[in-house]
């Protein structure tokens, strides 16, 4: 070998090995997770696994908010980040666990229902890793993480995912998506067993009300919409007319009893509580969308789906003003509180109240034009 | 030498590709942004100029309230009718059967393929059974009330397919404007001479639905 080749070997290694170095800081820093401040209501962070100590020292293990009230109640869960990457979901939960004011009854809150799942994301989709609001204590960075349980947890995928109990095929990726793995099981695989400690939180704390905050792309079918089992779709019916009757687009569906894994099937029949879902409209996640940019994640401004729209491909109407992320989780929290309040209705002796938290008007039609896609969200965070 | 720095070039820009989805941009809010809501708002096209609201009440009660394509907007309805106090009984899976003694038949009209689902039926055999009922509530001389109530989050192939056979069966429709933009459902009223009410909301329901019970 010549000296000429000695020093392009030695470059080419170097090069590596610094890429290296800045690759692997960046991918262990996504194991550095923001999360929640301690709002006025907190008064106990617990872990996942003290419900199902299967959980400890795993990825999968999750912080869960206390949110107690002055006076007994009933109790009501609130999951977000479901899905890592649908932040209406997760940013909901924490503007409920910074802003919540609870005046009876308890709320649990776990702003990542998939712990794992927020530490990756999908570089194939171009997808961000974070970004950034300015709050009441500054700016702080919050994460985008993926649809599934990272593969560093769990992997290899299966070619066909048989879901447990009722041997339901579906592909073999859906193995690491939580919202296919209810009610989960003591002894299966990572994804499995999140799903089996939130059951168990449901059955030991007897949950009445359970919310699952999610988002969907624009060419999905069911978005603006809430899907209810058909022992919650009382309080799903007269909470959606109380929605419409603000002015918010909201469609109601039924949880289909053949279709297993989800939230508002299997936490209806497997435990006691009363399981919604919700779906907001967010561009990043859909096919017909352009680059992914943080105007798209949170103004939900893209050309391509303004085009979309005139082409009629879409099932949300969408036009320059975009959804924002304001709109999204205005939609959410005003979910929660109009179906909470409906279940109140429908159980005046374990009622569950608070106050304090920002709907739809205060996080979107109230706002300033030009702080909506972050700035106006922000200023409600703590 | 030339393939050795294409193929470094090359692994080095895939290398950062990856890294690069970290980055993070800044949002800026497009020009003309409005707060207002993208919704298409409660305008909607009335169809024909022919259309008739409901003139006088034709209804009586008990009432059965079912749904033509399984979306859950008869259980909205069916609230709606529980606030009301009204007399009714709901069946999503009603027959002729079912009739019983009802003097009224409401049939609230969205496709929904979760609601489908949940039904345990698919379209071709919701659309046979609210055909039977239909007939039968006929024959026994019943009332019949349909409703769309879904705005146009129920239009689509799904919805559109109930739309037309029910609709041209009612005694009196209720529809709410933003579903029915292309005037499909104020078309089949006004060619059937069926009185109908393009309401704003489905909540609006609660004003005209007891003005057709006598």
């Amino acid at each position: 070998m010549t000296k000429k080749n000695y020093i392009t070997a030695a470059l080419s290694l170097a090069l590596s090995v610094a890429i290296m170095i800045y690759t692997g800081m960046n991918f262990m820093a996504a194991r550095d997770i923001p999360w929640p401040e301690q709002g006025p209501s907190v008064t106990d962070i617990k872990l996942l696994s003290d419900w199902f100590p299967g959980l400890k020292d795993t990825n999968g293990d999750t912080w869960v908010y206390v949110l107690q009230g002055q006076k007994p109640g009933g109790k009501m869960l609130v999951l977000g980040g479901t899905h890592a990457n649908e932040v209406s979901g997760y940013m909901a939960a924490f503007t409920f666990i910074e802003t919540a004011v609870v005046e009876e009854g308890t709320v649990y809150v776990i702003p990542y229902t998939n712990h794992s799942a927020m530490t990756h994301n999908d570089p194939g989709e171009g997808n961000l890793q974070y970004f950034t609001l300015q709050t009441k204590s500054g700016e702080r960075t919050f994460r985008y993480g993926s649809r599934a349980t990272n593969p560093v947890d769990q992997w290899p995928d299966p070619d066909v995912y048989v879901h447990y109990p009722s041997n339901q095929q579906l592909s073999g990726s859906e193995t690491r998506n939580i919202n296919r793995g209810y009610p989960g099981r003591e002894d299966g695989n990572l994804t499995e067993k999140m799903a089996y400690g939130v059951a168990s939180l449901i059955r030991a704390e007897n949950i009445g009300l359970t919310f699952d905050l999610h988002e969907a792309s624009p060419e999905y079918p069911v978005i603006n919409a809430t899907v209810a089992h058909q022992n919650a779709i009382d309080i799903a019916s007269e909470g959606c007319m109380n929605l419409l009757m603000q002015g918010i687009d909201m469609a109601l569906e039924q949880s289909p009893v053949n279709f297993h894994g989800l939230t508002h099937r299997e936490l209806g029949d497997y435990t006691e509580t009363m399981a919604l879902l919700m779906e907001t409209a967010n561009a990043s996640q859909g096919r017909l969308r352009g680059a992914t940019t943080l105007n798209q994640v949170l103004g939900g401004w893209d050309d391509c789906y303004v085009l979309s729209q005139k082409l009629g491909m879409l099932y949300v109407p969408w036009d320059e003003n975009g959804h924002p992320i304001e709109e999204r989780c205005g939609r959410h929290l005003q979910g929660v509180y109009e179906y909470s309040q409906a279940y109140n209705n429908a159980h005046p002796d374990t009622p569950i109240t608070y106050s304090g938290v920002p709907g739809y008007a205060e996080l979107f039609l109230n706002a300033d034009p030009a702080k909506l896609g972050g700035a106006h969200l922000g200023s409600f965070l703590m | 030498m030339f393939k050795k720095i294409s193929a470094l070039v090359l692994a080095g820009a895939m290398a950062l590709s990856l890294a690069a989805c970290g980055a993070e941009d800044k949002v800026t809010p497009p020009g003309g942004n409005n707060a207002g809501t993208s919704a298409s708002g409660t305008s909607s096209a009335s169809g024909s100029g022919e259309l008739t609201g409901l003139t006088e009440a034709f209804a009586e009660a008990p009432v059965l309230l079912t749904t033509g394509g399984q979306s859950a907007d008869y259980q909205m309805v069916g609230t709606l009718m529980k606030n009301l106090g009204m007399d009714y009984t709901m069946d999503n899976k009603a027959t002729s059967a079912e009739l019983g003694d009802a003097k009224t038949l409401i049939v609230v009209v969205g496709g929904s393929s979760k609601g489908l689902g949940a039904a345990g039926i698919d379209a071709d055999g919701e659309l046979a059974r609210v055909d039977e009922l239909i007939k039968g509530a006929e024959d026994a001389g019943l009332s019949i009330i349909v409703m769309h109530t879904g705005g146009s989050a129920r239009r689509g192939d799904l919805s559109d397919k109930f739309i037309t056979p029910i609709f041209e069966k009612a005694d009196y429709a209720v529809v709410v404007k933003s579903g029915d933009e292309d005037g499909l459902m104020a078309g089949v009223c006004a060619s059937n001479s069926i009185p109908v009410d393009m309401i704003d909301a489905i909540s609006d329901v609660a004003t005209v639905l007891p003005k057709a019970f006598k």
